[in-house]
């Protein structure tokens, strides 16, 4: 039994009205999460790389606009699908009942979340350019939906999303026309073809709109100030879900139009200084700039979902420099980079969700000890920490590797300490996560929190189990991500089961997952050897330098965490992104102010008056003279 | 004025091996291992503070006896206490010393914990620390150099890896006579969030002077605090339900 294309694509659009049925009950929403299960089998059906095609086509103004599904984005669907089911059965028992309660609309959470999915689906089937365009402006309209939802900030996030997406789709659309006008059509294969005959100026301009414009979905800098609030404000299965994938659409888009079409030998012709600083180079160095200046603006935040959402935007930087060094192994981390981070990202992101669910806070200064009552999502907060920092045995530690040992290779001493950098600023910061939420002193208030209901756990649980196991056995998607590659027209990594084996370097996840749960065993046999005494202590039988500690004394407190670091580094952050934004706004504001102003006060027939009037001067100045 | 008696340091020495020759080669090696990773949290009271800095690095170098510096008492194994101990202080030192976990070692340093020293004649300070804790080692002077120090911690190694180091068990043993002190001093409403009595249970270091009148005192007002348990209350809230 083989999938189809278009039953994948019917399915996703019948989910949409079927959405906006069946959300309001819970049963209805358990059947929802069925139906992106039955899309995920239909996917999983299709199968990776031999290019199923879909039956709808069209001819718009002389080019043919039909739908293909490749191995890459194949890759990205699976993502996508599995992301929208985990966060629709996250908010399908209890999350949904107590929201709705308070007045946000579940029927437009799923529609939204639907739609979605829907419009990914059409950008990742692109089989031409005019249906990546179409697929494009659908994604970056779809994901304003999930953001209006929560109102509030999400609003003020959502406006300024909407300014960036116009201007991406725009320079997209730029992108486009120049395309059709150097290849003279708008098919993959023409246009990979005529390419290369391009004149480096148009080649520049094409490849300069075709990134910038991706770009900002990915918000990779300059354009990274919109995305961390817009994701981080919305309800929370929309968050989980954006979070995870959404962003990465521009990833995708920039995989297939730069490296597939225009091709890394290309970018390498476009200099701007000699050799020394081609594009392939700017590339990696913007990439390499998101991982830092982002990760280093969520060590400082105090809230937990923001915080999340500026490491969305910094894990997207390693993606795009995995991506553009473009060797085997390199471009192999980068997109094994956009699973692992979609499945540890919704991890954290459902953790942050599920102790605002029971505490009604994120605020990281207000929150601690909760280990203590709500276990289970501590476990979840911790395998997903552990994945964004990049640390063995998860799955996050595998692309990272891979992406270090890439820059290695490749000669790139200074982007692989950038990335390092990077990573300092991403392990202290989830420390600071971990830390402000889970650990210290319970607050009296939090003194009768439960623990999420399962409805809420067990997709953040089975979510763990994926990143545990992708991580000791990452040769189950390396597989996935090889085809990808092959697609993309790159060298496949050369992988096992447990990891990487080729030439470039090796690493057995399973030997490094075994050796670690063996010192892990020995502390443990040793322990139960000395006969396995622990005493479980009260939570206030605690140290304070000797101070006997009550209730109400706040002896352990997270307030302004890093206190010694921040003193040394805050002088670094100055808001420069930010204020050139402002300065755009203003700018702008101010030239629509001054027009506005001449239209509504000015009296237009004496302006009319004088501009005749000079004309008319010229004219006979001109006549007589 | 002060208490004339001799220090009553009886350690028991019972054969806890039974006999068994391999459990006391595991003994051994176990008591080998102890005595070469100590962690010290310093309570620090009085002038002796001073002298520690030197003793901890590079002059003199404790790390090298595989001794250093740790924050927490559950953590720690040695509790130094550097100086003279006022009531409200050793109040505090009571606490963290229960708050440590066994096998914790006392060591007192300069001359006031071992008799009041220059405060000999003040109303505030305990004259002895050894009434109302174990003490293992005291090392003496006003206040002990550095490289007594070191020779202190190495003795108390010694006696670690010797298996004679016991007074944490002889708290557990008499604890009836260590509270008897601590309430002469701080009342008889004294008592600290640990359950020692339990404890001693718990490590089977329950002896017959471990309960006693003064034991009795403490349990007639004593409010334990009780065990924080994990919770996995996973069913629906019941406004949910309704």
């Amino acid at each position: 039994m083989t999938g189809s294309l278009d039953f994948l694509l019917l399915l996703s659009v019948v989910g949409v009205p079927l959405a906006a049925l069946l959300a309001p009950s819970v049963v209805g929403r358990w059947l929802l999460v069925l139906l992106y299960v039955v899309q995920l089998v239909e996917l999983a059906l299709l199968g990776s790389g031999d290019g199923a095609r879909s039956a709808v086509s069209f001819s718009l103004l002389g080019h043919s606009v039909g739908w293909q599904l490749d191995a890459l984005g194949w890759f990205f669907a699976m993502i996508t699908v599995a992301a929208a089911g985990f966060s629709a059965a996250y908010a399908a028992g209890e999350w949904g009942t107590l929201n709705a309660r308070a007045g946000l609309s579940l029927r437009w959470l799923y529609v939204g979340l639907q739609v979605n999915v829907f419009a990914m689906l059409v950008l990742l089937a692109a089989g031409d350019m005019v249906a990546l365009f179409i697929g494009w402006e659908l994604t970056s309209w779809a994901g304003l939906l999930l953001m209006l939802l929560a109102g509030g900030e999400a609003i003020a996030a959502a406006r300024r999303y909407i300014v960036y997406a116009i201007a991406g789709g725009m320079m997209v659309l730029g992108g486009l026309l120049m395309t059709l006008a150097a290849a003279g059509s708008l098919q993959f294969d023409a246009v990979a073809a005529a390419i290369p005959t391009v004149g480096t100026s148009a080649l520049w301009a094409i490849t300069l709109l075709f990134v910038l414009g991706f770009s900002v979905k990915m918000a990779t800098m300059p354009f990274h100030l919109w995305q961390a609030p817009a994701y981080a404000f919305s309800p929370a299965p929309a968050s989980a879900f954006l979070g995870a994938i959404s962003a990465r659409m521009g990833l995708f888009a920039i995989a297939l139009v730069a490296i597939k079409l225009i091709g890394i030998v290309q970018l390498d012709r476009l200099y701007l200084y000699f050799d020394a600083l081609n594009l392939r180079n700017l590339l990696a160095w913007v990439a390499v700039f998101t991982a830092i200046l982002p990760t280093f603006v969520a060590m400082k935040q105090n809230d937990a979902r923001l915080l999340l959402g500026w490491h969305g935007v910094g894990q997207g930087g390693y993606m795009l420099l995995g991506l553009v060094m473009a060797d085997s192994l390199g471009s192999a981390g980068g997109l094994l980079h956009v699973f692992n981070h979609a499945t540890y990202q919704a991890i954290l992101l459902m953790a942050v969700f599920a102790v605002i669910h029971r505490t009604g806070t994120a605020d990281l200064n207000r929150l601690g000890g909760l280990v203590a009552r709500m276990p289970l999502s501590f476990l979840a907060m911790l395998i997903g920490i552990i994945g964004l920092a990049g640390l063995p045995p998860m799955n996050g530690f595998v692309s990272k590797w891979m992406i270090y040992r890439a820059l290695i290779l490749e000669g790139q001493p200074l982007l692989f300490v950038a990335t390092v950098i990077s990573t300092l600023g991403t392990v202290l910061s989830v420390y600071k996560l971990l830390h402000n939420t889970f650990l210290g002193q319970l607050r009296l208030e939090h003194e009768t929190v439960k623990e999420a209901p399962w409805s809420m756990t067990i997709p953040m649980l089975v979510l763990c189990v994926v990143v545990f196991v992708t991580g000791v056995a990452p040769g189950l998607v390396l597989e996935y991500v090889a085809a990808a590659q092959q697609a993309l027209g790159l060298a496949p990594v050369a992988f096992i089961l447990g990891g990487i084996d080729s030439p470039a370097g090796t690493l057995d996840m399973i030997w490094v997952t075994a050796i670690l749960l063996a010192g892990f065993g020995i502390g443990a046999v040793l322990f139960y050897l000395m006969g396995g005494r622990s005493r479980r202590v009260h939570q206030l039988d605690n140290y304070a330098g000797g101070h006997f500690l009550t209730a109400d004394v706040r002896y352990q407190y997270s307030d302004n965490f890093y206190a010694g670091l921040m003193h040394r580094i805050r002088p670094w952050y100055r808001g420069s992104f930010a204020w050139a934004e402002e300065a755009l706004v203003s700018t702008f504001g101010a030239i629509a102010t001054a027009a506005r102003g001449f239209f509504e006060q000015a009296n237009p027939a004496h302006w009319v008056l004088v501009g005749t009037t000079l004309i008319t001067t010229w004219v006979m100045w001109h006549a007589l003279v | 004025m002060t208490d004339t008696e001799q220090f009553p340091v009886r350690v028991e020495q019972p054969d806890r091996n039974g006999g068994n020759i391999f459990s006391r080669v595991f003994d051994e090696l176990t008591a080998f291992c102890r005595s070469r990773s100590l962690f010290i949290l310093h309570y620090c009271t009085g002038c002796g503070a001073i002298e520690l800095p030197p003793a901890m690095t590079s002059r003199f170098d404790m790390e090298r006896l595989g001794i250093s510096p740790m924050v927490s008492p559950r953590q720690a194994d040695i509790l130094l206490i550097t100086g003279y101990v006022s009531v409200k202080t050793l109040k505090r030192v009571m606490l963290t010393y229960e708050q440590m976990g066994s096998p914790k070692y006392v060591i007192g340093i300069c001359s006031c914990t071992v008799n009041g020293g220059m405060y000999w004649q003040s109303y505030a300070t305990a004259k002895k620390l050894n009434d109302y804790m174990p003490v293992d080692l005291y090392i003496a002077g006003c206040m002990p150099r550095p490289e007594a120090v070191i020779t202190g911690l190495r003795q108390l190694m010694d006696k670690i890896a010797a298996g004679e180091a016991n007074g944490w068990e002889d708290y557990y043993r008499r604890y009836d006579y260590y509270l008897g002190h601590q309430q002469r001093l701080f009342g008889e409403t004294w008592q600290t969030p640990t359950d020692v009595i339990a404890e001693a249970r718990h490590y089977g270091l329950f002896g017959p002077e471990t309960l006693g009148d003064h034991t009795r005192l403490l349990e007639q007002h004593q409010a334990p605090l009780e065990a924080l348990e994990m919770q996995l209350g996973l069913g629906a809230p019941d406004e949910v339900k309704a």
